[in-house]
């Protein structure tokens, strides 16, 4: 039923400048940029570099100060419309007044999709939460909090997920099986999923293009595809080209401050 | 599942209990000691009017409570209508709060009598001055609470294209009502006061008329009672709201007493246009209400009537003379007042840090204080301190007092725990963990104390000079209400409510400054 691939992801000349004491601050240098439908791809880069800006700029939840963005054809906003967006934020970002089904249902309401609540409790027992429905957020664990997080993104069969470093907050185990357990619900329907995250690991582990960007304002320094089914030794060699290139861009951002 | 285990443990006397023991234990002991030089009745004398008076005393109560009620519904649903129109247009929030400000500045003293006329007999007056009394304390901390939430719950809303509505229905309406609770809260003794301020403007039945009759006979002992179970339905209505808030388990919000200043940002030139757009609606509204009702202009004055009165009319320099004299009265016991109360909670406050076992005990005592309304207070005060300057001096220091006590407490309470962990780690003592951590983290939460004492402070005292000391503006008040001098009254009520307005915003600026110095985030909202 889902489409067999999801929208293509378009920034032709996209920046962003924030206005902060008076002086422009410039979060993302004008990048062009093409994600291809269906694939994962994960932005890396130092923190504060301005990933999470071009992220919320593909949400539509910012403007880009120049430049456009086109997903599939549409606009973000368009697309935010349609219901066919969802992303999941550093912080679970759940509603503790509405318990567990509640959360994930208010995805299906707000995206003016029939509330189908089999099929909620149906996704809560994909992510591992059965017999959690009922319960409100504060009684569940960071790591099942993000689950619940990211069970509201896929209810509404979206074809486009961001994800913006969602297992940040999570323990080093904890986000090891998620990383694990959860990609295997998106990677099925196709979608087009971008992931923010500054981990090299997360980010081979589960894209099949990882861009690095360096240090602000945010400009591409490498452009790297994953290939599938990456053996342990491959996937090594891949972690030190992406680490490498992060130290690069790091490098060539200090010698512009000088 | 922890409810059923406090069920089967034998109840054992808390901090509360000890606490409310030793005060009915002190106050019984004082009305003995002091029963010749002052005029103080005892829990038992009171126990005893109130054993051979019960058909008067419910009869009036429940007349008392059904005003009280009926004012406090339609108040707060007022700042109900007032935060969600705020909440969908941001940009109306300077205007709609100065305007807010200043209706909650009106002079009670005032207000009564003038509803009085408009009204006629009936519950009409007491109705709208519990109405006036409630709406201003739920307005606040349910602005604070309608912005409570985090960014990221706002993203998700405009992620699927949803708009400030579904923000507001969904986001906001929830977040808000721990506030939302926490606003009635203070708001359900502040009915009481405000109804019992109605039945003292010649109503025929209720608390304020027994209060009335009761001290001009000297009935020490039915003064007291009367006094007593008033405070004791504030107190029971301030604690059913209270478990109400905690039975819904939501998080309870922080210290909140007032709206921080958040925006000082936008500059000096862009405040003064608000404020005096404000003043330029305020005047249109009053204006227009009254045409719009066409009322006789005998006593409901509009803005040319009190110009021609104060500056154009050949007596208009002996009526400002006669103003500018009432207002220094006032000021005199006011400012005073003003300055004991804060000083001394703040003080009882810090003192307490550092007796933590005695401020557990003082805590539930001052909160359950704090809930009694001043004209319950302000008679017994007169009767035992006298008519002049200490009397009146008093009533507003603790019309102050409790409600900072309460607040510095809390705000005291704020210190983050961290930082009293790396103080431990170098040993530091008590007076400089108070200095270095706890004064700091008091700050906002005083000033928010000192800024709603403002209007307070200026209640407290109008009240006592209509009640006893027969000096200032708020027997100016009293006096050309009875005389039906409504130009005069009228000029009296538009002083006290600009200048309490006024004098908030003054406190709301050093608040500004010494919050940026001490504790910044505060200001980042």
């Amino acid at each position: 039923m889902a489409e067999a691939t999801g929208p293509e992801i378009r920034c032709e000349g996209v920046s962003k400048r924030f206005m902060a004491k008076g002086a422009a601050v410039e979060a993302v240098a004008p990048l062009s940029l093409t994600l291809a439908g269906g694939q994962t791809t994960a932005l890396v880069g130092p923190s504060g570099c301005g990933k999470s800006t071009l992220l919320r700029m593909i949400a539509g939840l910012e403007d880009p100060s120049s430049g456009e963005i086109t997903i599939g054809g549409q606009s973000p906003q368009e697309l935010q419309r349609a219901g066919a967006l969802a992303m999941a934020f550093q912080d679970p970002s759940l509603l503790p007044w509405r318990t567990v089904r509640g959360n994930v249902g208010l995805a299906l309401k707000l995206a003016r999709q029939p509330v189908d609540w089999a099929g909620v409790d149906a996704m809560l027992a994909r992510v591992g939460l059965e017999g959690f429905e009922a319960a409100r957020p504060a009684a569940l664990s960071g790591g099942m909090r993000q689950r619940v997080a990211i069970a509201r993104c896929l209810i509404t069969r979206p074809r486009l997920l961001l994800l913006d470093e969602p297992f940040g907050a999570v323990d080093e185990l904890t986000r090891a099986r998620l990383n694990a357990e959860l990609p295997p619900l998106w990677r099925a329907s196709g979608t087009s999923v971008v992931i923010v995250t500054h981990s090299v690991r997360e980010a081979v582990a589960l894209a099949d293009r990882v861009v690095v960007f360096s240090s602000r304002p945010a400009q591409v320094v490498a452009d790297l595809e994953v290939p599938p089914d990456l053996s342990r030794s491959a996937a090594e060699d891949l972690r030190a080209d992406v680490s490498e290139a992060l130290a690069q861009g790091w490098d060539r951002a200090m010698k512009a401050a000088e | 599942m922890s409810a059923g285990f406090a069920r089967l443990r034998p109840w054992t006397p808390g901090p509360a209990t000890w606490g409310a023991v030793a005060s009915l234990m002190l106050w019984q002991v004082a009305a003995w000691a002091l029963a010749g030089s002052y005029m103080l009745a005892g829990p038992i004398e009171v126990a005893g009017w109130i054993a051979t008076h019960p058909g008067l005393l419910w009869r009036a109560l429940l007349v008392t409570l059904g005003n009280a009620a009926a004012g406090f519904v339609l108040g707060n649903l007022a700042a109900v209508v007032l935060a969600a129109g705020i909440a969908l247009v941001p940009r109306a929030r300077g205007v709609i709060g100065a305007l807010a400000l200043v209706v909650f500045c009106l002079p009670l003293v005032a207000t009564g009598p003038i509803l009085r006329v408009l009204y006629g007999p009936g519950p009409g007056p007491q109705i709208t001055l519990a109405a006036l009394a409630v709406y201003y304390t739920t307005l606040i901390p349910l602005l604070v609470g309608l912005r409570a939430a985090p960014a990221s719950w706002f993203d998700l809303i405009r992620l699927y294209g949803r708009g400030e509505w579904t923000a507001l229905v969904q986001v906001r309406l929830m977040a808000a009502l721990p506030y939302l609770l926490a606003g009635l809260q203070i708001a359900a003794p502040a009915a009481f006061l405000g109804a019992m301020v109605g039945e003292f403007t010649g109503a025929e039945r209720g608390l304020g008329v027994l209060t009335l009759r009761a001290m001009r006979g000297l009935d020490v002992e039915g003064t007291w009672a009367i006094a007593t179970l008033a405070a004791a339905v504030s107190m029971l209505a301030y604690a059913s709201i209270g478990a109400l808030a905690r039975a819904t388990a939501l998080p309870r919000p922080e210290v909140l007493s007032a709206l921080p200043p958040a925006e000082g940002a936008r500059g000096w030139t862009r405040a003064l246009l608000t404020q005096a757009l404000s003043v330029a609606i305020l005047l249109a509204l009053w204006w227009a209400v009254m045409e719009a009702l066409s009322l006789p202009r005998f006593f409901a004055k509009r803005p040319d009537d009190l110009w021609a009165f104060l500056v154009s009319a050949p007596m208009a320099a002996d009526n400002r003379a006669i103003l500018l004299a009432a207002t220094a009265q006032t000021l005199a016991y006011a400012v005073p007042g003003y300055l004991a109360g804060l000083v001394l909670g703040a003080g009882l406050a810090l003192g307490l840090t550092i007796l933590p076992g005695v401020a557990a005990v003082i805590l539930p005592v001052a909160v359950a204080l704090r809930s009694v309304p001043i004209v319950t207070t302000a008679p017994l005060i007169v009767l035992a301190l006298g008519r002049g300057a200490t009397g009146t001096i008093t009533i507003v220091a603790v019309m102050i007092f409790f409600p900072a006590l309460v607040a510095c407490l809390q705000g005291l309470r704020q210190a983050p725990g961290q930082v009293l962990d790396v103080m431990a780690t170098y040993g530091a003592g008590r007076a400089t963990r108070l200095w270095q951590a706890q004064m700091p983290a008091m700050l906002p939460a005083f000033f928010a104390a000192a800024r709603m004492s403002v209007p307070a402070a200026i209640l407290g005292v109008t009240v006592a000079e209509w009640l006893a000391t027969g000096t200032g503006l708020g027997n100016l008040m009293a006096l050309t209400a009875s005389t039906s001098n409504y130009n005069l009254l009228w000029s009296a009520v538009v002083l006290v409510a600009f200048g309490s307005a006024l004098g908030y915003g003054a406190v709301g600026l050093v608040e500004r400054w010494a919050l940026a110095r001490f504790a910044p985030e505060q200001l980042r909202v």
